[in-house]
């Protein structure tokens, strides 16, 4: 860990320019969006928990796939990225549990990644790579100095997204 | 008043979950104890009300492979319970039940992995059966549902079902004394909101 290096929590959004790694640890049902514009060398990644605020006085935006979407877009654009030129990947949503009888448990990982595709449609923005679903934590690096993406998973080698 | 969240509890209401856990612990104990034939002996467990972070730490690191099974409750109460098996538990539990240990939890092979799951389950049904007599309540539980995984994974999931509701999630922290070692028991007991209000309620602490 570099002092450029940021920690993202669960329901948080944090960006940076130039350098430097964004982490966000053990994404279960969670799904982490990393943003990166190669042009600027500018990259934020989003750790959400739910997909739709309910109440809109809610004021954890960071929280649920579309307010916390559409405000990583809003304030990541206000450092100039470019729509047409953002990188997207996603990661996470996955089922931890498997309850027999009642198979609607815990899909809320399939919901959030639903949801995120949705949002990320409207804004027209595609996405370029996704490690989505299957019963594993993940967790999320963003390299800013190169846009490189790192899933760690355990028992499993590192991937590049 | 009714709560809107944990959080929202009161001195005499979290003394009140207090011995409702400490109950609970006991009769968790003594079914652990006849299916291991050792004695154990527990400590009076603490009751926290934190956010995820706050319970990933006291429980350990965000990337420590841990073990869990979880049950859903439904009836009269629902919610969820969930069990964390870190490895010293693991190993003093498989030790005695399959007579083996295992360096990590990557090594768990199919006969660990249902020995480590049906201890949860009788921890977690012991816990909920002294909750059911005390209380007076009916509780049905699911069959129970186990991973080994990342500990900050597990717990998003409890965070998750509830995150409409709250934020915080209600942690039972014990410990079982098993041989002069203090092995850490580490249980979540999460009934929803409205569940949490007709306990209250039921056993006259609501203010």
């Amino acid at each position: 860990m570099t002092e450029k290096d940021l920690k993202v929590g669960i329901g948080d959004m944090k960006f940076t320019r130039g350098g430097g790694q964004i982490i966000t640890y053990a994404l279960g049902s969670c799904i982490g969006i990393t943003m990166y514009d190669p042009f600027l060398k500018l990259g934020g990644l989003l750790h959400i928990m739910l997909p739709a605020r309910a109440d809109p006085n809610d004021p954890k935006i960071f929280k649920y796939a579309d307010s916390g979407l559409r405000e990583m877009i809003r304030k990541m654009t206000a450092f100039g990225m470019l729509k047409s030129r953002t990188v997207v990947k996603i990661a996470g949503g996955a089922k931890m549990f498997e309850i027999r009888g009642n198979a609607d448990f815990g899909n809320i990982g399939q919901r959030n990644a639903t949801m995120v595709k949705k949002i990320l449609m409207e804004e027209r923005m595609s996405i370029k790579a996704e490690d989505i679903g299957g019963s594993y934590a993940r967790t999320m690096l963003l390299d800013v100095g190169n846009g490189d993406v790192i899933i760690r998973t355990a028992g499993r080698p590192e991937k590049h997204l | 008043m009714r709560l809107k969240s944990y959080e929202d509890m009161n001195l005499q209401e979290l003394d009140v979950m207090k011995e409702i856990s400490s109950i609970g612990t006991s009769h968790a104990a003594t079914s652990l104890s006849k299916l291991l034939q050792k004695e154990i002996r527990i400590s009076i467990p603490e009751v926290s009300i934190l956010g995820y972070e706050e319970t990933v730490e006291r429980m350990g690191q965000m990337e420590e492979l841990v073990a869990a099974t979880l049950v859903q409750m439904s009836n009269e109460v629902n919610g969820l319970m969930l069990f964390v098996f870190k490895k010293d538990m693991m190993n003093a539990v498989l030790e005695k039940l399959i007579g083996k240990c295992y360096d990590s939890f990557e090594e768990i092979d199919e006969l660990a992995y249902s020995a480590l799951e049906e201890v949860g389950n009788i921890i977690i049904c012991s816990y909920v059966n002294a909750f059911t007599q005390l209380v007076g309540v009916e509780i049905d539980l699911s069959v129970p549902s186990s991973t080994v995984n990342m500990l900050g994974g597990i717990l998003t999931v409890p965070i998750a079902e509830y995150g409409y509701e709250t934020d915080k999630l209600m942690y039972i922290n014990a410990e079982f004394i098993m041989d002069g070692v203090r092995l850490s028991d580490g249980l979540l007991m999460l009934p929803d909101i409205e569940s949490l209000n007709s306990i209250l309620e039921k056993l006259g602490v609501v203010s």
